[in-house]
């Protein structure tokens, strides 16, 4: 099925929690970021059980950075 | 771990090169990227990546998490003075028409900065006795943000049970600040007494020797940011992050009040012997003012740690023996405060405390100066008073010093 991961387009199995996306994504410094499904934040305790679904959009956003 | 272990082996984010047992200063504006599409990602959040100094820093954050290591927070901001630290937290939190609840016993620009920058942009600054939390409900509406109080207010030494501002902040879904200066990380776990954010001064016991200037804002992570409305979308996308996105990706970014990466580095350092210098000169303080209650020459002595003071039970509750390395003292008159100030050979005349040198200050004529009579009244500012921040000397030689300057 197909999702968007920071705005693009991936194929995906079905059953991926949002945990193991983070993990096949190699995320960097996991405890730096928040996880945005649909627009709504994900709770770090919640990864394992947000399974994704079809079109779903999941944005991982790191709060720093943006200089001049 | 105890504090001052995980003060001193906080883990780097990333493995250093050489092996390097302290975070190099990155003295450095900016930083390369290998492809076009990483610095996109960087400046959209998507990569963890360092951009400009003024936005983040490794150095800087080395600092940043060692303190969260050490506290236990969600998030950490550190900026370039405990001041930077206020105006950005308010500014991040409030909006026009808005008002806080605060007392008028805060650090004399603090106050400014809310009645004279903030006010005329729209911020209502309401007045409680917050040594008196049931005066903290009737000054509540809907347009009311949060409780702001220091955990010792600089200088007149009051101490607010923490427990009853925290019991008033979660009925009415407000957001509790606290400055904690004066008893930073050590001292107490803020998280324990429901504090939300603290923000402080790094100037004073986190440089140690006063050596730089530099501000914290610590989130715990305990606020639910959907009830404040200016935060209400953030909150959506963001959760418990949404203060430090709002700093990073907005205030802190544009109001610029970064902390240099030397002075991060210098504080970093700082807050490794901070444990041992609060102990010293919390020893000293108490030491200081039962000597001086027992001088007839001083018409008064307060501070929180002795059993004169008001403030001395809900002090012990929550700091035990560390209720802070200041003190103020009463002569007969601002006449006598500056013959004493002008005799004091060790003690050194200046602002700024928790510095390992004993200062001493008339609030009155410098901090204060430019308040009338009666709001420094007010603000229980007399111009007989005398503020002592002690340091680390050995302590009788300060007592030394105080006894030839307090002599004729």
């Amino acid at each position: 099925m197909k999702i968007k991961v920071n705005g693009t387009v991936q194929e995906i199995e079905a059953g991926l929690s949002v945990a193991d996306l983070l993990a096949r994504h190699h995320v960097e410094q996991p405890e730096m970021v928040s996880v945005q499904l649909n627009g709504e934040f994900v709770q770090r305790g919640r990864y394992a059980a947000t399974v994704l679904k079809e079109n779903d959009e999941v944005d991982f956003l790191y709060f720093m950075g943006g200089g001049a | 771990m105890g504090f001052t272990t995980k003060a001193i082996h906080a883990p780097f984010l990333k493995k250093d090169p050489h092996g390097s047992l302290h975070m190099p200063i990155y003295e450095s504006v900016s930083f390369e990227f290998e492809t076009a599409e990483e610095i996109e990602e960087a400046f959209l959040g998507k990569r963890p990546r360092h951009v400009y100094t003024r936005t983040s820093n490794p150095t800087v954050e080395h600092l940043e998490q060692k303190i969260k290591h050490i506290s236990g927070a969600l998030a950490v901001v550190a900026t370039s003075s405990g001041m930077a630290a206020i105006a950005d937290m308010f500014l991040s939190i409030a909006r026009q028409g808005d008002n806080v609840v605060t007392t008028r016993y805060i650090f004399g620009n603090t106050y400014s900065l809310l009645e004279k920058t903030l006010g005329p942009w729209g911020l209502e600054v309401r007045y409680a006795d917050l040594s008196r939390p049931e005066t903290i409900e009737p000054l509540v509406d809907d347009r009311t943000r949060a409780i702001f109080f220091e955990t010792i207010t600089n200088p007149q030494l009051e101490v607010a049970d923490i427990r009853a501002l925290s019991t008033v902040a979660r009925k009415h879904g407000l957001l509790l600040i606290a400055d904690t200066t004066v008893t930073p990380l050590y001292f107490f776990k803020s998280k324990d007494y429901d504090v939300d954010i603290e923000v402080l001064s790094s100037t004073k016991l986190i440089s140690g020797g006063a050596t730089t200037v530099g501000g914290i804002i610590l989130d715990n992570g305990t606020y639910d940011w959907r009830h404040n409305p200016k935060l209400e979308q953030e909150a959506k996308r963001y959760g418990p992050f949404t203060l430090v996105t709002k700093l990073r990706r907005e205030v802190f970014r544009n109001t610029g009040g970064c902390l240099a990466p030397h002075s991060a580095f210098l504080q970093s350092i700082g807050l490794e012997t901070l444990a041992l210098r609060a102990d010293r000169s919390c020893e000293n303080t108490i030491a200081v003012a039962r000597y001086l209650a027992r001088d007839s020459r001083v018409k008064r002595v307060n501070y929180p740690g002795l059993e004169s003071s008001p403030h001395h039970d809900v002090a012990k509750g929550i700091f035990g023996q560390r209720c802070g390395a200041l003190l103020t003292f009463d002569l007969a008159s601002k006449k006598d405060c500056f013959a004493f100030l002008n005799k004091l050979k060790l003690v050194r005349r200046a602002t700024n405390i928790n510095d390992n040198k004993t200062l001493a200050l008339h609030p009155s004529s410098t901090i204060f100066s430019e308040y009338p009579d009666e709001l420094k009244r007010q603000m229980g500012i007399p111009d007989t008073l005398i503020r002592l921040s002690v340091g680390i000397e050995d302590l009788e030689d300060l007592q030394a010093d105080i006894e030839q300057a307090l002599g004729a």
